[in-house]
């Protein structure tokens, strides 16, 4: 759900599409995270998601927002859906550089003869007492950030300052940004000021054991198919800082564990989804490769 | 006697005794079958000479006295035309005439009579009246019969010419060659005549060389056969005919080399030689010097295959071809790589090393095993893989099988086997910890092997660095050998256990390598030895080697201890399980000597061997408990029996049977002590590390280790020895690890340690391909680039700098702040853009509602691009950099080729420099770039500084003043002082390498800025020394390629004739020649403005 893509429809006039997660997203716990964001959420700090491309943060917030209130749904027209009061709304917003401060608390549109507010995604989740997930948060330019600084600390509030109002949050609000470390540069750095009103969970890809057991899942191949690949990602992550700016997420495993699913080759299915998946650099896939045909036959 | 001839005797008695006495003794000879006209006509010659000069009657004399030994070879006419000849050379030079006769007999062994007068003429002819000349036509004369005996007379005759020609240039040079002609000639039997020829062929193109020929060619008897030496010659003498002049050059660089290859590869090298011939002289030269070491790496017909495509490309272009031949172009490396079977470790090297480092870890690097080798650690092999726990060694190159396929996938096994001991732990063993699979017995060893030495080993002591008797074990792998009296056998077990371990491993975590496994098991499993014909002990070693191999059927095994076998194979299937442990293995190694040293080391009969198959499936696996129970049962049982029946006499002493080779080296107890000396040097520092152990502890440890193939009476390893390893080890743990490698393409292929002296803190090295424009083609790994930091210098001159141009850094300053990031901004309220500003277009409509005019300006449109610039500066550190700045600018062409003339070259430069008080042109640059540095801030673009110099192209030195990755500081203020001229400007490399730092960067603007003061040059920088152009077209291509890399290249130059060469450097690239050097400093800073907005 990109702004880019709201603001389409929007502009259309077509309304927000619901997002329900009615099964629990699976998830494995590798440490004490679910203990720890529980902890922030009772308390209301605010919770940084670190660590690389596709090793699960995502995937964690939805099983958390499940967890504390399962099930879970995504916001209607401001208003909670009724089934299970319980239910914790998660909104996800994909942060990107044209993000603005419009696109986040709201605007003005027309309808009919009149122009009429509408609320931005940041609005409805501090109004429906959601968990308001600002993905990649870095992507987003720094004045737009500096945004949520008054919902970050204990005054918990949103100034929208095209209605003059300032809004409360609901009891069950929280804000949770991600973040990944990999691409730092002094360009995509979070601000002090931004980056200390969060309590930071590092994560990181799980043991090659969980890895296994997370790829078998989700992507449904054998226990053996699910090992070696598992043990993929651990190889070729040896290579991470190496000529690898980044290893093999699990994502990328479990895309390959899919196509293996469907019946591609082993090796085929790894070299596309994992080889070609994390470098461009010719000798780095061929290393990769080898890597790839010495696992899998 | 008639009375003439006495009248002849009475004349001849005027002259010396001698003469009438020679006279009178060979006439009485001679007389016995002449007529008397005869005698006399024979007689009155000698007279005839005699009379001819005051020095004649020697002549005479030798004539009288050698014609009985004549006579016998010729008729009566045939002697007096001897006579006459003799008679017509002594008018010439009586010496002449002497030598003549001196020799006759002995000659007219070889040559028919008919030839006597062509012979003479011969000798008569090198006569030319000069002194030297009677010289070397005495020396002819003189030597024939040797000369006659190895040739024909027609030979002779050619060779004679030759000197004959030679001795208009130099008589000297001819009488040496004569004599070398004696001694040389013969050993070149039927090729000798092309021998000639061939300098003949020299006297007329370059007479010089014709004794260094005689004496290179000489060199080729011991390398060619007889009938190649012509064919050799013959290509020289078509050669030295095109225009060669240096034969032996020739020789010693082209022809040489051919020794190394056998005589049917030599023979059809020779050919393509032959075929190369009409084309280019070079490229023979190039080919025959190339050509056999390339037969290290392929078969003849792939070389006749690479041959091909060369001549297909000397015939388009001849420096192309040239250089191709030269193996110093990329196509030819190309067309080898493909055709070669062979996979080279270099060409891997990048590969492997990545693949290592996935599957072990960071950390983990590939290297040549000659480098190890070379450092004299106790690693003796340079064919074999191994590791000392942080580096993969390998072999140079793999060339076992036909194709290359099957040659890499060896490769593969060979270096995941390598690696396979770091990633499962071989090398971490530890003493006390339980193994997996087996009881423990170590500890129980322990104790009893060292019997009632040992008394109070604490229980509970955990560290293998306990004492035990006074023994302080430094690794803990020593410990445990130490529990056996046979050290040879008990690493031998442990050696084949361990590998059998980790293959089981590799080939269950690596499914993918099964089949390659499997290809390569079998194959050495072929090349065992037959286990029949080794002793007892031995043979069941090999038992267990070809058990690990994957041997299942048809096994030998000795009757007598079939059990034995038994038991051996039901240990070594414990082994075969993915959660064994290295102390699995150290236990299994416990069982299975102690097994083996029931068995004596005796050869056994034919009769006494029986064959058995194994089945490792059905094998049962017993608890540990009842195996060590069942083992216990076998030793006791056959203890007392053997020892009394086999007499101790017939036992042999162990051997080691040969290794597995694809396992390579395995060294376990080197290896740990490495990583233990590694470990305490980190921690302790390197000095106490010293004190910490001490030579008398490892000496020991070596001494006793059956892991140095020292001779093999371990107590012959000589103290020297020993001690020349202790430093070797020491200095390796000194160094620490092996240094990082660069980045650059493809490292350095040789050693540094080897070739240069290392400066302390030098950092990386790189290679770079270069261009060249006559070959059209790169040369490949031709030029070293070595990074080094700027020292350090004062600060002070950065700040005074910035305060003598206050004004116009100001300026400066301005002009960049206007350049500011204007971030990346949507601009709104635009006629005309991107999308339709949504928050616009609603006030417009709005607008429209309330009947006010709506507003059309409802875009937005990314105004401005992001300033998103990386660039490195390039300054040109050369010598001229240190010329004044208005000095009439002196013509850098003059700088001299040979390097001793360089180097004198560069210090009156540089010394004419010392005391001045005028500004030079590095002062400039400097300048610049103190203004720029202090614009490129305010605006916060990436930018590096880097200076370049060097002398040749191993020495392409790139200085660091401010790295692109680092930030700006007080060190980079200090470096910026110590920018001085150094050496020349070899521009391509340091491009190339600026490229690399460049690429790098994700900007996406990046800009190259060279700035510079004369043309590139280098010794070496040219074709043949003289073709400056080479320089300026090698730098054009690196430009070219950074431009094919999304890099712009500019070129500023401050060299007021640069307008010639920079116009082809840069053709359609940004240049600028600055008139006005002092313009310099507020020149630049508008330059790379205008080229980055």
């Amino acid at each position: 759900m990109t702004t880019a893509k709201e603001t389409k429809l929007i502009s259309r006039e077509f309304l927000i599409e619901e997002y329900v997660i009615e099964k629990e997203p699976y998830y494995v716990p590798v440490g004490d995270e679910i203990e720890l964001f529980e902890a922030a959420y009772a308390t209301k700090i605010p919770v940084l998601l670190k660590g690389p491309t596709g090793c699960g943060k995502t995937r964690f917030i939805e099983h958390m927002a499940w967890r504390l209130g399962s099930p879970l749904t995504t916001v209607k027209d401001n208003k909670r859906t009724q089934n299970g009061s319980t239910a914790i709304p998660l909104i996800t917003i994909a942060c990107h550089e044209d993000l603005t401060a419009s696109d986040l608390v709201g605007r003005y549109l027309l309808e009919g003869e009149e122009t009429k507010w509408i609320d931005g995604p940041l609005t409805r989740a501090v109004k429906a007492g959601g968990i308001c997930y600002l993905d990649e948060i870095v992507e987003a330019r720094k004045d737009t950030t500096v945004l949520i600084h008054p919902l970050t600390d204990h005054r918990r509030v949103l100034p929208i300052e095209k209605k003059g109002q300032i809004l409360e949050a609901s009891e069950g609000f929280l804000l949770c940004i991600s973040y990944n470390p990999g691409y730092q540069s002094a360009l995509k750095d979070l601000k002090h000021s931004t980056r200390q009103r969060f309590v930071s969970l590092e994560f990181d890809y799980p043991t090659a054991d969980v890895e296994a057991q997370v790829i078998r899942h989700e992507s449904g191949v054998s226990a053996k198919i699910a090992n070696s690949l598992a043990k993929l990602g651990e190889k070729v992550r040896n290579l991470k800082d190496h000529g690898l700016q980044e290893g093999a997420s699990t994502r990328l495993l479990i895309y390959a564990g899919k196509l293996i699913k469907q019946g591609i080759a082993p090796r085929r299915a790894s070299q596309i989804a994992v080889v070609w998946g994390v470098t461009d650099d010719e000798e780095i896939q061929e290393s990769i490769e080898e890597v790839v045909t010495s696992i899998f036959e | 006697m008639d009375l003439s001839l006495q009248k002849i005797e009475q004349d001849l008695s005027r002259f010396p005794p001698s003469v009438g006495e020679n006279f009178r003794q060979s006439s009485s000879i001679l007389s016995a079958n002449l007529t008397d006209e005869q005698v006399f006509a024979w007689a009155s010659f000698g007279l005839q000479i005699a009379r001819q000069t005051a020095r004649s009657w020697e002549p005479a004399s030798e004539y009288y006295r050698v014609s009985p030994d004549v006579r016998p070879y010729l008729s009566e006419q045939e002697l007096l035309d001897w006579g006459q000849v003799g008679v017509d050379l002594c008018l010439d030079s009586p010496s002449l005439g002497n030598a003549f006769f001196r020799v006759s007999a002995s000659c007219f062994k070889q040559i028919k009579a008919e030839d006597i007068k062509d012979w003479a003429l011969l000798g008569k002819r090198l006569y030319k009246g000069t002194w030297k000349s009677v010289m070397l036509a005495n020396k002819f004369f003189e030597i024939s019969p040797n000369l006659l005996e190895s040739m024909t007379f027609g030979v002779v005759g050619r060779f004679v010419e030759l000197l004959d020609a030679l001795s208009y240039k130099s008589t000297e040079l001819a009488t040496d060659c004569l004599l070398l002609g004696e001694q040389i000639l013969p050993e070149f039997s039927d090729d000798m005549s092309a021998l000639i020829e061939l300098s003949h062929s020299l006297v007329e193109h370059n007479w010089r060389e014709v004794k260094s020929s005689f004496e290179s060619t000489s060199q080729l008897i011991k390398y060619l056969e007889p009938g190649q030496r012509s064919r050799v010659l013959e290509i020289c003498n078509e050669m030295v005919r095109g225009g060669l002049t240096n034969v032996s050059a020739f020789i010693n660089e082209s022809v040489r080399p051919l020794a190394k290859v056998d005589a049917v590869d030599r023979g059809k090298l020779l050919d393509s030689a032959e075929m190369l011939l009409p084309f280019s002289h070079e490229a023979v030269a190039a080919f025959l010097s190339s050509a056999p070491d390339l037969l290290d790496r392929m078969n003849q017909d792939q070389l006749m295959a690479w041959f091909d495509s060369g001549m297909g490309i000397l015939k388009d272009n001849h420096d192309g071809g040239l250089a191709y031949f030269k193996v110093e172009s990329a196509t030819s490396e190309r067309v080898l790589d493909n055709l070669s079977s062979a996979v080279e470790l270099d060409k891997v090297k990048g590969l492997l090393g990545m693949y290592c480092r996935a599957l072990a870890g960071s950390g983990v690097e590939v290297a040549h095993a000659t480098e190890l080798m070379s450092k004299n650690i106790g690693w003796v092999s340079e064919d074999h893989a191994t590791t000392e726990g942080s580096v993969v060694y390998l072999p140079d190159a793999v060339d076992k099988y036909e194709t290359k396929e099957e040659n890499y996938s060896l490769f593969k096994v060979v270096c995941t086997h390598q690696v396979g001991h770091i990633e499962f732990g071989s090398f971490n063993f530890v003493f006390n910890k339980p193994s997996f699979l087996f009881n423990e017995t170590r500890l129980a060893r322990s104790k009893t092997h060292l019997g009632e030495e040992s008394t109070n080993i604490s229980e509970g002591a955990n560290s293998s660095q306990e004492v035990e008797s006074d023994r302080v074990f430094l690794t803990d792998m020593e410990r445990f050998f130490n529990l056996f009296d046979n050290r040879r056998l008990a690493l031998d077990i442990f050696t084949v256990i361990e590998d059998g371990r980790l293959d089981f491993r590799i080939r269950t975590e690596y499914e993918g390598l099964s089949n390659s496994y499997s290809v390569v098991q079998r194959d050495s499993l072929a090349e065992r030895p037959e286990m029949k014909e080794m002793p007892l002990q031995e043979a069941m070693i090999e038992f267990l080697v070809r058990l690990s191999l994957h041997q299942r059927k048809g096994l030998s095994a000795p009757k007598k201890y079939l059990e034995q076998a038994k038991a051996l194979a039901r240990i070594f299937r414990r082994m075969l399980n993915v959660e064994a442990l290295v102390e699995d293995s150290a236990e299994a190694t416990i069982r299975i000597y102690d097994l083996m040293s029931d068995i004596p080391n005796v050869e056994a009969s034919e009769d006494e061997w029986t064959t058995m198959d194994i089945d490792m499936e059905e094998e049962q696996m017993s608890e540990p408990d009842q195996l060590d129970e069942e083992l216990e049962q076998m030793h006791d049982s056959s203890d007392a029996s053997d020892a009394a029946e086999i007499g101790l006499s017939d036992e042999q002493a162990y051997d080691s049977p040969p290794q597995v080779d694809y396992r390579g080296d395995f060294k376990p107890e080197l290896s740990q002590l490495l990583s233990t000396l590694r470990m305490q040097g980190d921690q302790t520092g390197l000095q106490e590390n010293r004190s910490d152990l001490s030579k008398e502890e490892l000496e020991q440890m070596l001494a006793n280790s059956a892991e140095l193939d020292m001779p093999q009476d371990m107590d012959g390893a000589s103290p020297e020895e020993l001690g020349a390893l202790i430093q070797n080890l020491v200095q390796e743990i000194g160094s620490g690890q092996t240094s990082e490698s660069g980045q650059g393409q493809g490292m350095i292929p040789h050693v540094d340690e080897e070739g240069y002296p290392i400066e302390i803190g030098e950092p990386l090295t790189y290679v770079y391909d270069e261009w060249d424009f006559r070959a059209d083609d790169y040369k490949p790994r031709w030029c070293v680039v070595r990074e080094k930091w700027v020292p350090e210098g004062d600060q002070q001159y950065f700040a005074d700098t910035l305060r003598e141009h206050s004004s116009l850094m100001r300026q400066i300053r301005r002009q960049f702040e206007m350049l500011a990031p204007e971030v990346y901004r949507k601009t709104k309220h635009l006629p005309d853009g991107e999308d339709f500003d949504l928050d616009a277009v609603i006030e417009s409509i709005i607008d429209k509602w309330a009947g006010e005019s709506p507003t059309d300006k409802v875009h937005w449109r990314r105004n401005k691009v992001e300033r998103d610039v990386s660039v490195v500066f390039l300054l040109d550190m050369s010598a001229s950099t240190a010329e004044a700045i208005d000095d009439a600018r002196r013509d850098t062409w003059e700088a001299p080729d040979d390097p001793v003339e360089y180097m004198a070259w560069l210090r009156t430069r540089r010394l004419e420099g010392h005391g001045r008080s005028y500004k030079r042109i590095i002062d400039l640059e400097k300048e610049s770039l103190v203004l720029l540095i202090n614009a490129l801030e305010t605006i916060g673009d990436v930018y590096g500084i880097y200076g370049f110099s060097g002398y040749g192209r191993e020495n392409v030195e790139f200085y660091t003043i401010k790295d692109i990755a680092e930030t700006f500081s007080e060190r980079v203020k200090k470096r910026i002082d110590r920018v001085t001229p150094l050496h020349a400007t070899r521009m391509g490399p340091a491009i190339r390498h600026a490229i690399t730092k460049l690429e790098k960067q994700d900007s996406r603007t990046k800009v190259l800025f060279l700035i510079s003061d004369g043309r590139p040059q280098d010794r070496g920088y040219s074709r043949e020394g003289v073709e400056k152009e080479y320089a300026v077209h090698d730098t054009k291509m690196a430009l070219t390629e950074a431009r094919r890399k999304n890099i712009t290249p500019f070129c500023l130059t401050v060299d007021k004739t640069g307008h010639d060469y920079l116009a082809t450097m840069c053709q359609d690239m940004g240049y600028e020649v600055l008139d006005d050097i002092s313009a310099l400093p507020a020149r630049l800073p508008a330059l790379y403005r205008k080229l980055t907005v």
